[in-house]
């Protein structure tokens, strides 16, 4: 965990406020995120945990409030072209994987490097066949998604992910999903990259994990941060009952089982 | 009235001036009704026999699905017009010797139109019924069965609401085709819209005012049998089901 | 119904669709067989009748390559976010696909000129290539409708992956959702096939020579009622032969698309 962190910012969203039609989903988050980070955000369902991820990349664009990646004022983009521009700064891996089923497993990797920056071929598969070392699945490149377990589609969507080499990789509850057998190696591959130092924002109910890997975690309900601090304060020094109750119902380092996941 | 139409339009480039006529316009005015007119008869005609042909095909007795299905592939896989010609050629030719002269056979083209229509888009509709009565899932079948209701009570009290809004989309799709299917009657003279717009087109030569009207007239009333369709679709639904 | 009766007749149907293929054929043969007065009059007008049919599989291939591409065009344009290019895609796919095939052809064949002017030259309009044309616009509404609702049946999830890496809508459309479109709008598009060439028949009401109209020529020029009968049991035939394993391919993809 300790490699090459700065305390240069790159990711900051100030008092960012965004509604869907008549519903505010965030009510003014002020989260500042430095280079080599890895922030992992935790909170009960529909506190607008993925809602953030979804505004750092121009996803979704909030009604209030400043967005500001590496030097882009996000929440100032007019154009398409422009957030599409800083999407390929960023990288995103989803809760559903989101592999493309037409596609064998090194063609979902090759796609956007080939397609979107231009890439030649034969330089884009080897670096895909770097990532799937990295992810462990070499011997899957032929296959198809469809032929994969969900443990190891999201090991392909981080790869694919990677391949556009980003300068921050937001992770979406990308565990939720799985089997619990198959969670570890996920979290495995995702241990490996915030090792190698890749910022990396994270919303995710492995509240081992967040402990283990993160430099801050925080903690946001109903559309607020609550707290926010290092692993040691959230989960064992700081005395707010609200965050003792949410991670003691998640005392068996699984999702929350009342919050039907 | 028409009057100020005609004028109207005729500003436009187009011209509806038969319509001041007398004689074509009742031409055209026929036409119109009569065209409505079988869409009303071939409705309920279809979807009687067509009820009549799914209970063949789902009875389980051969000797009666085995000649349904048969006609259904065949209606299905051949074109109406063919359907339509053969059987005013050959099938009203058989009749009128049977009955000893064409001067004594009671069936008109009309009758054709409608026979011939009607039992294609019932074979259609069969074919929805069916696959709507085998949408069912049978685990609710095997439920009633636990139950204790007969065959036939199961058939009215759980096949046949299921199947019936699972098939519904099919059957209104069937009934749109049906309303376009109407023109085939122009081959054997049946007066419908589109044959006497031709027969007024050819003496005015307004083909594109009579298209305009014609796609019109179509378009609206496919409108509303979609528009009807989804209605009862609707009033049919059952809350959380998903159909 | 026992599982018992289910097989028995899904055992007496495999039977009845394997005879299908060859039922008509074969009482085309043996009658002609039996009457061989009549056999010979069939082996005389056969040539005729089968040029007939190249014209409606000519018209039918034609019709349905003009009406996919634009058709698919059509499709994609009802997508765009603006109003200007939408609305005029989508009157014209709503009033054509509710607009009966005759009428169509009807209006090509009444409206299109004898012969059309290019570069100074006059070249004729044949019948057959008007009748073409009004097959084809129908044929291009429906593919505007299956294209637009195959779009539409990708999961969002594909969308936001692919602008998640930095696609724009453009090439995620190229590139992601148009290839996962294709395997599932082949069924709907065999529908529309068959539809097409069983609609080619239509053409014969305008004077086109194919099939339907050359077995009218024929049978009014034997005047015999059995020459009638044997003329549009092969005019079926034809038919049934071209159309029928297109249907079971169709249910087979659509079967097979199902369970994927």
């Amino acid at each position: 965990m300790m490699n090459a962190k700065t305390d240069e910012t790159i990711v900051r969203l100030e008092d960012v406020h965004l509604s869907f039609g008549q519903t505010e989903v965030l009510k003014g988050i002020d989260l500042t995120v430095n280079k080599g980070n890895a922030v992992s955000i935790i909170g009960p369902s529909g506190s607008g945990k993925s809602t953030i991820l979804r505004c750092i990349n121009a996803l979704v664009a909030p009604q209030r409030g400043r967005i500001t990646v590496d030097g882009t004022r996000v929440d100032q983009l007019a154009k398409e072209s422009e957030r599409i521009a800083l999407r390929k700064r960023i990288g995103i891996v989803f809760q559903q994987y989101n592999l493309f089923p037409h596609l064998s497993v090194l063609d979902n990797i090759v796609l956007a490097p080939t397609r979107i920056l231009g890439v030649e071929r034969r330089e884009a598969e080897k670096l895909a066949r770097e990532l799937l070392d990295k992810v462990r699945l070499s011997e899957k490149a032929g296959a198809y998604p469809g032929q994969l377990s969900g443990g190891q589609q999201q090991r392909v969507a981080i790869a694919r992910a990677l391949a556009m080499k980003p300068e921050l990789v937001l992770f979406d509850e990308v565990t939720s999903a799985l089997d619990p057998e198959t969670v570890g190696e996920v979290l495995w591959v995702i241990r490996d990259l915030i090792r190698d130092g890749m910022t990396s924002i994270l919303v995710t109910h492995e509240m081992r994990f967040a402990e283990e890997i993160s430099d801050i975690v925080v903690f946001t309900e109903n559309g607020r941060i609550v707290d926010q601090g290092s692993p040691e304060q959230i989960f064992h020094t700081f005395d707010n009952p609200r965050i003792r109750q949410f991670v003691g119902g998640l005392a068996g380092g699984r999702g929350p089982v009342r919050e039907g996941i | 009235m028409t009057g100020l139409f005609v004028n109207l339009t005729n500003r436009l480039g187009l011209n509806y001036e038969f319509l001041a006529t007398g004689y074509e316009a009742q031409i055209w005015r026929d036409g119109f009704i009569t065209t409505l007119y079988l869409i009303a008869l071939l409705i309920p005609v279809s979807l009687i026999a067509g009820l009549l042909f799914a209970a063949c095909l789902t009875s389980g007795k051969p000797w009666l699905s085995t000649p349904v299905r048969a006609f259904v592939e065949i209606t299905r896989n051949t074109p109406t017009l063919v359907q339509l010609m053969f059987s005013f050629l050959v099938l009203n030719t058989f009749v009128s010797n049977l009955v000893g002269g064409t001067q004594n056979n009671p069936l008109t083209p009309f009758f054709w139109v409608v026979a011939v229509v009607g039992l294609h888009i019932a074979a259609l509709h069969a074919e929805a019924i069916r696959a709507g009565i085998e949408a069912v899932p049978s685990a609710t079948v095997e439920a009633a069965r636990g139950i204790g209701f007969s065959a036939l009570q199961i058939l009215r009290y759980v096949e046949v609401p299921l199947a019936l809004r699972a098939s519904l989309p099919a059957i209104v799709n069937n009934l749109i085709n049906l309303v376009k299917l109407t023109t085939v009657g122009n081959a054997i003279a049946v007066s419908e819209i589109t044959y006497a717009s031709i027969m007024v087109w050819t003496q005015r030569d307004n083909v594109v005012s009579l298209m305009i009207v014609i796609l019109l007239f179509f378009s609206i009333i496919n409108l509303a049998v979609a528009r009807i369709g989804l209605w009862v679709e609707r009033k049919l639904a059952i809350p959380g089901y998903g159909l | 119904m026992t599982t018992a009766v289910l097989s028995e007749q899904r055992r007496s149907g495999r039977l009845l669709r394997n005879i299908g293929f060859t039922a008509f054929p074969l009482v085309i043969v043996l009658w002609s067989l039996a009457d061989l007065t009549l056999g010979r009059e069939l082996v005389t007008w056969l040539p005729y009748l089968g040029s007939g049919f190249m014209m409606n599989v000519v018209i039918s291939l034609c019709a349905m390559t003009l009406g996919t591409t634009v058709g698919a065009v059509f499709g994609i344009l009802e997508l765009v976010p603006f109003k200007l290019v939408r609305y005029p895609v989508v009157a014209y796919v709503q009033v054509f696909r509710n607009a009966p095939h005759l009428v169509l052809i009807f209006a090509t064949t009444y409206i299109f000129p004898f012969e059309i002017v290019v570069a100074g030259n006059y070249l004729p309009f044949p019948d057959w290539l008007k009748a073409v044309i009004g097959l084809a616009i129908p044929a291009s509404a429906y593919v505007a409708e299956i294209t637009r609702g195959a779009v539409l049946s990708i999961p969002t999830t594909q969308w936001e992956a692919a602008k998640g890496l930095g696609f724009s809508r453009g090439q995620a459309l190229r590139w992601i959702i148009l290839p996962q479109c294709l395997r599932r709008s082949l069924p709907p598009w065999m529908n529309i096939l068959a539809s097409i060439t069983m609609g080619t028949s239509l053409a014969s009401l305008v004077g086109v020579h194919e099939l339907l109209h050359a077995a009218t020529d024929a049978s009014t020029s034997v005047r015999r009622l059995d020459f009638t009968i044997i003329a549009y049991i092969v005019v079926m035939a034809a038919f049934f032969t071209l159309c029928y394993p297109i249907a079971r391919l169709t249910r087979r993809l659509e079967r097979r698309f199902k369970t994927a």
